[in-house]
């Protein structure tokens, strides 16, 4: 396997080598300062308003699929293989249907979030015409727009523009871009593996997962980089200065996601722990349109195109979204280490604020979710102050099976309510053999209520988050009562 | 063909869209450049003890490290009063104060530089609220009033009466292109800056002060802004001021741009309000007297503030007639950033109290609020003046809620909310009508004027330059399209050129509004002086048979010249035309001046602050919206399915920008009414700093239906008699307020629950705070 001490990117078309410490610059600072491609703006530095999306192409099958991502929180070492399309590199002279449809519809007023805008709706294109996204309409593009802030137009008119660039007819990327010549020049070195340093910083990008296991037994404190989503916004914002960086995202099988059928277990998800959020979605929205829900509204699409499942789970966040359904789907974590592999259930994973057992060297590998059967209730609940890319304030997954009007199975696992996700066992073990009833849930809601131990923070007091405690589970009951009347 | 009353594209919509428009951080660093920032007070009150500023001297990279003592000039500056230190020297008055300036070559060594000052402070207790303000009695600025008629005894005498406290929060402007500015070093001492601010006399009076420099030794250059709001009518002075102070000692080039999370913390918002009112009614909910006490959360320094709060006065009857009313307002003194300006300017906070007051009364006598405002409305005999004396003048407020009412179905649709509400077992549902009455003008007399500068070339092209600055509001592009009509030109033959203290003096801050109202007045007066000495020479031309193919023999009559498409002729041979170019080029030849200066002040208007009364507003804008809302009974949520919107703006000289204006103003307002909470720790640093914590409208936020009409009228002038710029009115920021509609109709959807269950819902809304007052009238229990 040959080794490579530098970079190659392709950017609008060219080819890039990156050594020294450009290897750890943003990817916006980079086309920014280093490549005076300013329409990439900065406003955030975290991910959160998509002034600087810009288009990333991976190869994907013998294409190159491109999607729009955050430059802002997205760092060089990543990005090796890759081709960025920035604002400037859409069009080759002529507007392009997008852009003109912005100009004619008033799409921009001060026009500093409008390149992002513009990049997002192209991301959004390639989406469509891959087949992947088949809706035409407006609700489409509002999700498909999530991650870009505008504070001038109340967006109306970015609407307006996207489904008319739509009836337009956006040309791909491709017409503009050939893949042919650009996965060529990729693919000569795709399975280089990466060891490149600058100064006191090194980063290793193995193409083995022995090699990776290797490299965090020797450099145990290594910062394992997977979609670097929350990675990105603790660099940016100084709260962290890492210097040995373990790449995951040249171990191809990482990123697969299928479902198996496990006979008596019956059908389980399997995901790479460097699965995307993207790609667990095209998955997810047929077997688990619950958790695709949720998914829908964690982060944006440009978070979602670089987060990865694996990240999540690790990141360990007492608030992150996917872990309440975890829990109460009892998933096991695939975890590789120096002395083999091993499995552990996701409710004996965590044992204190960002504590997980996981010994030096270890590595998660992957994601087992057993799929609840047809006859079983799932609910989700994501409580944000902003409906999309918002932290949440408060999460609950609720499950249970019933034996006619009785409660027979019943798991319940809250979010944002302590120093990790806690699953309620006092409230679970009250329901069992309950009738399934308004009060019984009151009483529920009253219980799990002293299972928890909420803070005070940004996103909402105490109290909110015990009032919702307790409120979820009756939301819950009449959402899933047969006489429900929705206006 | 005149481009009036077209949709036509915003004039950097093509740089904006590719990417190639660029804003100050986007200017080519010259060679020599230091970036700049600053190392700001760790805590929001006390005395500095000491400053270490060694290790940041040593940090490899700094080249200049500034305090308060490296000031050439006025040290304490300020847009009205001169309160507010350019960097803290003694005391410390808030979080992220700057106190120390650094400059240094690289990004890395600047961040690196800041984090290496330390600054000690012995720690105050400080003022964080209007309640501890108010118990400390720490003011800003003197109490201001407008009265009319005998509010006590009509409160009395009212047989219905209601009271409370209201509170408002701030809210953060949230421009995308952060405080940004850059200053290189002229000849001889002189500076150059280019700045993001909503006003370059401001900016330009302020480094002047700062420097001790006669202010025709500094320029300031804006081309444009990404977004203000207001955020940068005045605080755009000092992150100026620091790239200028370090200019000045390096004598090299200097750019800071403040990261989101530093200017957030750093710098003024909306005003917090905490406010008491009162109010007698009779049984059909017809106010009879109100009265209303409003207390500002002026934070550190006067910045705008008392202003602000005159302004919250003259809109604190909204588009009510009240007999009689007593309201007062005072700026509180906090340690928070000094507040500062931000679309509506103080009304929307007044207005919101008002609406408030509507919601109480109609719950409580279980009236239609829709019944009760109408009641209410300017209109009818005796019914149109304002409590500060000024005749409303135009008043099509009855018209127009009457028919958005209708339009929108407001009737049957308010009907049908009791059976829905107690049908639907998840969601409460609420509605409501708010209509808007916003003044036009500054309340300061003498900002309303403006000047402008218009150059023709001998090809026919014309330069206009004015005083008012573009944030995406689309001034230029209107100020563009004024001055292609005026001289019968395709906009395409117009440049409006960037706004610069060297072409327009003593200008006003783009703001109140009033942008295309001032600056387009004074592009026109200067077009009118151009168009009569070529139209008299083009009289010339023709009557002296030049260009006329027969013998003229008509009499010379320069009124008769026309100026269209592209060419002048004389009205009664409009076949014999020259082209524009073409007599701008004979012209010059004929030593003709092809350039003016207009100048525009606002007629008619008067104030008095001691008294509360006069005739502080040229017109009103007027409008309504109405909000449906949903609300999850079990976690507060809010969903917006519904607005219906009518506003008057007169002839909208484009209507593809005003209706931007509406929809973003909106929506913005929603984000103040709903989402956005500015969330402080018990030490006032602002929690809330990034859009991670602190969250503006976003995409899936905008009502499902979102209908926004113009209100169609002829009105030929405004209500002071004089026409206005294109028989337009102004736009910018009425259609913040309203989004009160949505607030209303949360607060009536709360109230279905259990009577008064919204008595105490304060603003924002937000998740949290619906819930709390779900749990509160339900006892815990939503169901």
């Amino acid at each position: 396997m040959p080794t490579r001490d530098h970079l190659q990117i392709w950017i609008n078309g060219h080819r890039h080598e990156v050594r020294g410490d450009d290897m750890f610059l943003s990817l916006s600072d980079f086309l920014r300062d280093r490549l005076r491609l300013v329409g990439t703006k900065i406003v955030c530095s975290e991910g959160d308003c998509g002034a600087c999306s810009v288009l990333l192409g991976r190869p994907k099958s013998n294409r190159l699929e491109y999607q729009a991502i955050d430059a802002c929180i997205a760092f060089l070492f990543q990005l090796d293989g890759t081709h960025v399309v920035t604002v400037e590199g859409l069009s080759g002279g002529q507007l392009t249907p997008v852009q003109q449809a912005m100009v004619d519809c008033h799409g921009s007023q001060c026009g500093f979030c409008t390149p992002g805008f513009v990049v997002a709706m192209h991301g959004h294109c390639e989406q469509m015409s891959s087949g992947e996204r088949t809706n035409r309409d407006e609700p489409n593009w509002r999700q498909a727009l999530t991650g870009n802030l505008c504070r001038c137009t109340g967006y109306s008119p970015i609407l307006e523009a996207a489904e008319r660039a739509q009836a337009a007819g956006c040309p791909s990327v491709a017409e503009r871009y050939p893949p042919a010549p650009l996965l060529a020049e990729i693919a000569n070195s795709a399975t280089d593996e990466l060891e490149m340093a600058s100064g006191r910083r090194k980063v290793y990008g193995p193409t083995v997962r022995s090699d990776a296991v290797k490299f965090l037994v020797e450099n145990p404190g290594a910062t394992i980089v997977a979609g670097a989503t929350d990675l990105g916004v603790q660099m940016n914002k100084r709260h962290i200065a890492p210097t040995d960086f373990l790449l995951l995202n040249r171990l191809l099988e990482f990123r697969k996601v299928e479902v198996n059928d496990q006979g008596e277990e019956g059908r389980v998800l399997m995901a790479g722990a460097m699965a995307t959020w993207a790609d667990l979605e095209t998955v997810l929205c047929k077997e688990l349109p619950q958790f695709s829900e949720i998914l829908s509204r964690f982060g944006s699409p440009q978070i979602r195109h670089m987060g990865t499942l694996g990240g999540n789970i690790i990141n360990a966040s007492p608030i992150a979204d996917s872990l309440p359904v975890l829990h109460v789907l009892e998933a096991h974590l695939g975890i590789e280490g120096p002395e083999g592999s091993r499995r552990v259930n996701i409710n004996d994973f965590y044992q204190d604020y960002k504590q997980f057992d996981l010994a030096p060297g270890e590595l998660l590998a992957q994601i087992a979710m057993p799929l609840p059967r047809e006859d079983e209730w799932l609910r989700l609940y994501k409580i944000t102050r902003r409906r999309d890319l918002d932290i949440s304030t408060f999460t609950a997954a609720i499950r249970m099976r019933r034996d006619r009007d009785r409660i027979s199975e019943a798991r319940i696992a809250y979010g944002a309510v302590g120093p990790i996700v806690l699953r309620l066992p006092q409230t679970e073990e009250f329901l069992i053999g309950k009738t399934f009833t308004e009060e019984t849930m009151r009483l529920a809601g009253d219980m799990a209520a002293t299972e928890i131990t909420p803070i005070s923070d940004v996103r909402g007091s105490a109290d909110y988050r015990r009032q919702l405690a307790k409120n979820v589970l009756l939301k819950f009951y009449h959402e899933e009562h047969p006489s429900l009347v929705v206006v | 063909m005149s481009s009036l009353g077209q949709p036509i594209p915003h004039e950097s919509a093509t740089g904006h869209v590719t990417g190639t428009a660029p804003y100050i951080d986007d200017l080519v660093p010259r060679t020599d450049e230091l970036l700049v920032g600053f190392a700001g007070s760790p805590v929001a009150s006390g005395t500095i003890t000491r400053i270490n500023l060694a290790a940041a001297k040593e940090t490899p990279g700094v080249v200049a490290v500034l305090t308060a003592s490296d000031i050439p000039g006025k040290k304490i500056i300020g847009p009205l009063f001169q309160d507010e230190p350019v960097l803290a020297e003694r005391e410390v008055l808030y979080v992220g104060q700057p106190v120390v300036i650094i400059a240094a070559k690289t990004r890395v060594a600047l961040e690196a530089g800041i984090e290496a000052v330390s600054i000690d402070v012995a720690e105050r207790t400080p003022v964080l609220s209007i309640d501890q303000a108010l118990a400390a009695k720490r003011f800003i600025g003197p109490e201001r009033q407008i009265r009319r008629g005998d509010t006590a005894s009509a409160l009395a005498a009212s047989p219905h009466h209601l009271q409370g406290v209201f509170h408002s929060k701030g809210q953060d402007q949230f421009y995308l292109e952060s405080q940004a500015a850059i200053a290189y070093p002229a000849e001889e001492g002189q500076l150059v800056l280019h700045s993001s601010t909503q006003s370059t006399t401001e900016v330009q009076r302020r480094v002047a002060e700062a420097l001790g420099l006669g202010m025709h030794e500094v320029v300031c250059i804006c081309k444009r802004m990404g977004g203000a709001f207001g955020g940068k009518e005045s605080q755009a002075t000092l992150p100026a001021i620091f790239v200028a102070l370090v200019a000045h000692h390096t004598g090299r080039s200097a750019r800071i741009v403040y990261n989101k999370d530093i200017d957030m913390q750093s710098t003024g918002k909306r005003h917090a309000y905490r406010t008491e009112w009162e109010v007698g009614f009779d049984e059909k909910g017809q106010i009879l007297a109100y009265r209303a006490q409003f207390h500002s959360d002026g934070g550190a320094a006067a910045d705008l503030s008392t202003s602000i709060m005159q302004r919250t006065l003259l809109h604190a009857e909204n588009s009510y007639f009240i007999p009689n009313i007593d309201v007062c307002g005072q700026v509180c003194f906090t340690n928070n950033p000094p507040n500062t300006a931000f679309r509506g300017f103080g009304g929307p906070q007044a207005m919101a109290v008002i609406e408030n007051v509507m919601q109480e009364i109609a719950t409580h006598r279980r009236l239609d609020g829709l019944d009760v405002r109408r009641r209410n409305l300017y209109g009818g005999e005796g019914r149109e003046t304002t409590p500060y004396g000024q005749k409303l003048g135009t008043n099509h407020l009855p018209e127009i809620v009457s028919q958005l009412a209708e339009s929108c179905d407001y009737r049957k649709r308010y009907a049908q909310l009791e059976s829905t509400n107690a049908a639907d077992r998840l969601r409460l549902h609420g509605l409501a009508l708010v209509p808007v009455k916003f003044g036009i003008s500054f309340t300061t007399k003498f900002l309303n004027q403006a000047n402008a500068l218009v150059n023709l070339y001998t090809d026919g092209t014309v330069q206009v330059s004015t005083g008012g600055t573009e944030m995406g509001q689309g001034l230029h592009t209107k100020i563009r399209q004024l001055v292609a009509d005026a001289f019968g030109l395709a906009t395409d033959q117009v440049r409006v050129m960037p706004t610069s203290t060297e072409k327009n003096n003593n200008t006003s801050p783009t703001a109140a509004s009033a942008g295309t109202d001032l600056n387009g007045a004074a592009a026109l007066d200067a077009c009118a002086k151009i168009k009569q000495r070529l139209a008299g020479f083009a009289a010339g031309q023709f009557a002296s048979s030049r260009v006329a193919s027969t013998d003229s023999g008509l009499q010379q009559s320069s009124e008769l010249i026309v100026f269209d498409d592209g060419a002048v002729y004389d009205s009664r041979r409009p076949d014999e035309r020259i082209a524009f170019g073409q007599l701008c080029d004979a012209a010059r030849r004929e030593r003709i001046d092809l350039g003016a200066r207009g100048f525009h002040k606002t007629p008619g208007i008067d104030f008095d602050r001691e008294t509360g009364r006069g005739t502080p507003f040229e017109y009103f804008t007027q409008g309504a919206a109405v909000a449906e809302v949903n609300i999850d009974r079990f976690t507060g949520e809010l969903i917006v399915p519904r607005v219906d919107l009518l506003i008057d703006i007169g002839r909208s000289l484009n209507p593809g920008i005003d209706m931007g204006q509406i929809t973003g103003g909106f929506v913005q307002g929603m984000g103040w009414v709903t989402a956005e909470s500015l969330e402080y720790n018990d030490h006032g640093l602002l929690q809330s700093h990034s859009p991670t914590t602190y969250k503006i409208p976003s995409v899936t936020d905008v009502p499902g239906h979102f209908h926004c009409q113009m209100f169609a009228n002829d009105d030929d002038s405004n209500n002071l008699g004089v026409e206005n710029v294109g028989r337009a009115k102004a736009v910018g920021e009425p259609p913040l307020m309203h989004a009160l509609c949505v607030w209303a109709a949360v607060k009536q959807a709360l109230d279905s629950l259990t009577p008064g269950a919204s008595s105490d819902l304060r603003l924002p809304a937000t998740g949290e705070e619906i819930l709390r007052c779900i749990t509160k009238a339900t006892k815990g229990s939503p169901r």
